[in-house]
């Protein structure tokens, strides 16, 4: 199937398991990851367990799912997949990592439907809301501390706030515009580049 | 009636997928000005009860895509909705993983890497205000609401045990008749 293209090679030589085994590794992954455990379990199954992947492709696979849009566990999984067996292994681990989740969240629905009639649903998913929103707040105060200290970073961060948050524009044009604007803050600020002048 | 919402779910959730940078949390604040305000699917609060929902599910948070799909268009909604909010950005990092891992590091990756944060940063206190808009205001739920970012700022307590929490504490709260909305 698919070369590896790793420059370095691991401690152990690769392996390339069946589409089969493929699915079961992440199948397994996708009921048993629950809870913010995904990426340990993700490198235990094909770095550790199987020799899929190499660890400096997984961690490179880990910067990419972080990077580009999406769900970061799926993206790794679909990453994970693309080393391993190509098209269809990066297709199988999506699969394999959304459809667990996806039935669990639906029964969840079906039972919402079931008990909207009663007012203490809505009460105790107000609360579980609250948790949800602290979630949110709590990450994005970590990702603040972790930003530049530059007044630019800062206007970009309140500019996207107030426009999508207060004034309600649409997400599309504001990221579309917002991207290519953090981009050429983030280009003129990097330390290496400077350092090099 | 129900073709033209599966088409509005892909085109409502599609755009979102190609943009999620910073994951399922950051698109919530558009999601819920979408499917609430532009295309009147649901109620405020009925997205509050889909979000709380996806918060105490396993999995991603996108897969509120699935849940809304599934209150608007029934099973095919939730599947048609899976599918727009997880197949563009799969196929954008599809094309792009092996241009990015083979590149060198490279000032224009550096700088892209560190792009991201003040935009996912804004996206995510969008996200937070927008549910809290369209909260029940009143001393229990803002007293929960500080209790609950706070342990999850400070401490390390799983976010799935504070969710189990939480809802006992209401229910029990609910039935003893000490709170409602």
């Amino acid at each position: 199937m698919k070369k590896k293209e790793g420059a370095s090679l691991p401690d152990r030589p690769i392996e390339t398991p069946s589409l089969v085994q493929l699915l079961v590794v992440f199948l397994k992954i996708g009921f048993f990851s629950f809870g913010g455990g995904t990426r340990p379990m993700m490198h235990r199954e094909t770095v550790e367990n199987h020799p899929w992947v190499s660890e400096k492709d997984f961690l490179a696979g880990f910067a990419i799912a972080q990077v580009m849009p999406g769900a970061n566990p799926v993206n790794l999984a679909l990453y994970l997949g693309l080393r391993i067996r190509g098209a269809m292994g990066a297709a199988i681990a999506v699969f394999a990592m959304v459809g667990p989740a996806f039935l669990i969240i639906m029964a969840m629905g079906f039972a919402y439907r079931e008990l909207t009639g009663f007012p203490a649903t809505h009460f105790v998913l107000a609360g579980v809301a609250g948790a949800g929103v602290g979630a949110t707040l709590a990450t994005g105060a970590k990702v603040t501390l972790g930003l530049d200290r530059h007044w630019m970073t800062a206007l970009i961060a309140i500019t996207v706030f107030v426009a999508v948050g207060i004034f309600r524009i649409s997400m599309v044009p504001v990221v579309i515009i917002a991207i290519p604007a953090s981009l050429m803050v983030a280009w003129m600020t990097d330390k290496e580049a400077r350092r090099d002048r | 009636m129900t073709d033209n919402r599966l088409v509005g779910l892909i085109l409502v959730f599609a755009p979102l997928s190609m943009l999620s940078f910073g994951g399922g949390q950051a698109v919530v604040a558009d999601m819920q000005y979408q499917v609430v305000t532009v295309w009147g699917w649901l109620t405020g609060p009925q997205f509050n009860d889909l979000f709380a929902i996806s918060r105490a599910a396993p999995g991603p948070a996108s897969l509120i895509a699935a849940l809304i799909g599934y209150q608007i268009a029934g099973v095919i909604g939730s599947i048609v909705a899976c599918i727009a909010i997880f197949l563009p950005s799969s196929i954008i990092l599809y094309f792009t993983a092996n241009w990015w891992q083979n590149h060198p590091d490279s000032r224009l990756k550096r700088s892209f890497e560190r792009a991201l944060g003040p935009v996912a940063v804004g996206l995510l206190f969008a996200g937070a205000l927008a549910i809290i808009q369209s909260m029940p205001m009143n001393p229990i739920t803002w007293l929960n609401l500080a209790l609950c970012t706070g342990v999850l700022y400070f401490t390390k307590f799983s976010p799935y045990k504070l969710v189990g929490i939480v809802a006992a504490s209401f229910l029990v709260l609910s039935l003893s008749g000490l709170g409602s909305i």
